[in-house]
């Protein structure tokens, strides 16, 4: 574990760093104030913490008000260590933002087991963020194929539609449903069925940009937002979804499955005012019409062809 | 010659602590008394320059800088009487400042000697 140990006092620098190397940690030793808080503040920096009180530049407490203030994401386990050891001290060193206080001289039996508080903490606070970052994205994302859940992606697609005003850029909304999809279930069993949608959700992320949402809408439906993506472009971006869909058939464990995905697609251009569910309405009529010609294939909103 | 050119360093180093606190690695201690030999003239001369100047927050400081590094050290009196005189220029009591200081003054100074007979291997 990486700790930071700041302190302008050579002999008290020197005895914490080899107490703290003997134990294990990975030691940063700096002599000012300033030199910590930068450390401290760095996204890959030590998220443990030795400070001395009285150091040039900046103080202690004002190291704690400074992490505290700039680096949010990921708790610092700061310690004070100081021989001021007034109630009133004791009370100003946690206020500014440090988590524990030690005085000065210090014991190494009990700095080591504070430190191992602190690092308890850490874990307790890694584990929690881990558990959050994984129920967020449970609650976002389609839990068969990964691809971002109706939801999410509606979400994301209204604010693309208010953003695109203001940057004043295109976005093209696309439905893809795949062809005779129930044939698969029904001739293969539904796990070929899932196995075919994973692989098809694979292809579909494969096919677009980094920018661009792709989001399992239903069954076999699935919509895809593509940004800055203007009509004179959108039917050949659809086409490269369709060929990487249809471009060779699936392999699964039942063995390769040909598959065709038709696809619908409507461009909001940046003036345009359409609300959120005319514009589905209006992409699920172009994907009716591909499905109407024959299926594999893709078609343009009636409002972008007028 | 003086009393404290002779004395012991236990006389003003609590060592059982100390060798504790260094987990008994007596080329750590050797380390730390070169710093020490380094840095406590400075702060001492940093001390005395605050005390002529009549800053009390500057002897203060000078006055932290040493009791913190003589604890550190397990010199136990001579971190209670750096300890006095930062009490002393906290209170901004230029009488207790200059009392103090003479009581420090006079302790440093056998300090000083009895880690030099040490470092240079006067004593085990």
């Amino acid at each position: 574990m990486k700790i930071l140990i700041a302190d302008d006092e050579a002999v008290s620098l020197r005895m914490l760093e080899k107490t703290l190397e003997r134990a294990g940690y990975e030691v940063t030793a700096v002599s000012d104030g300033r030199k910590a808080a930068e450390e401290l503040c760095r996204p890959d920096g030590p998220r443990l913490a030795l400070l001395d009180w009285v150091m040039p530049q900046l103080d202690g407490p004002a190291v704690c008000r400074t992490v505290r203030r700039k680096r949010s994401q990921r708790h610092v386990y700061l310690v004070l260590l100081t021989s001021k050891s007034s109630k009133e001290d004791i009370v100003e060193g946690l206020e500014s933002g440090a988590d524990d206080y030690l005085i000065k001289p210090f014991d190494p039996g009990e700095l080591k087991a504070r430190l191992h508080t602190g690092m308890r903490i850490l874990e307790l606070e890694d584990n929690l963020v881990e558990a959050r970052e994984d129920m967020r994205y449970k609650a976002t994302h389609d839990s068969l194929t990964s691809l971002l859940n109706r939801g999410t992606i509606l979400e994301l697609l209204a604010g693309e539609l208010n953003r695109k005003q203001r940057n004043k850029h295109s976005i093209s909304i696309v439905f893809g449903d795949l062809d005779h999809f129930k044939l698969v279930n029904d001739t293969y069993g539904h796990m070929v069925g899932d196995e075919v949608l994973r692989e098809v959700a694979r292809r579909m992320l494969g096919s677009v940009r980094s920018y661009d949402f792709v989001g399992r809408y239903g069954g076999e439906e699935f919509l895809v937002v593509l940004n800055n993506c203007a009509v004179e472009k959108a039917v050949d971006r659809v086409e490269e979804i369709r060929k990487a869909i249809g471009g060779s058939p699936i392999r699964t464990t039942q063995g390769p499955i040909p598959i065709t995905m038709s696809l619908g697609v409507s461009v909001s251009r940046p003036s345009d005012t359409l609300p959120l569910e005319e514009i589905l309405c209006e992409v699920d009529g172009a994907l009716y019409a591909a499905k109407s010609a024959g299926r594999n294939c893709c078609r343009l909103g009636s409002a972008n062809r007028a | 010659m003086t009393n404290s050119e002779h004395a012991s360093i236990d006389q003003y180093v609590d060592m059982p602590e100390l060798l504790a606190r260094v987990d008994n690695d007596s080329e750590l201690l050797t380390e730390l008394f070169a710093l020490f030999q380094d840095d406590f003239p400075k702060l001492r001369d940093a001390l005395h320059n605050a005390v002529h100047a009549g800053d009390p927050r500057q002897v203060e400081k000078a006055a932290h800088a040493l009791k913190g590094m003589l604890a550190n050290l397990s010199i136990k009196h001579g971190a209670a009487l750096a300890a006095n005189v930062e009490a002393a220029a906290r209170a901004g009591d230029e009488r207790e400042i200059q009392q103090a200081l003479a009581a420090f003054d006079g302790e440093e100074t056998g300090v000083l000697a009895a880690v030099d007979r040490f470092m240079a291997g006067g004593e085990p």
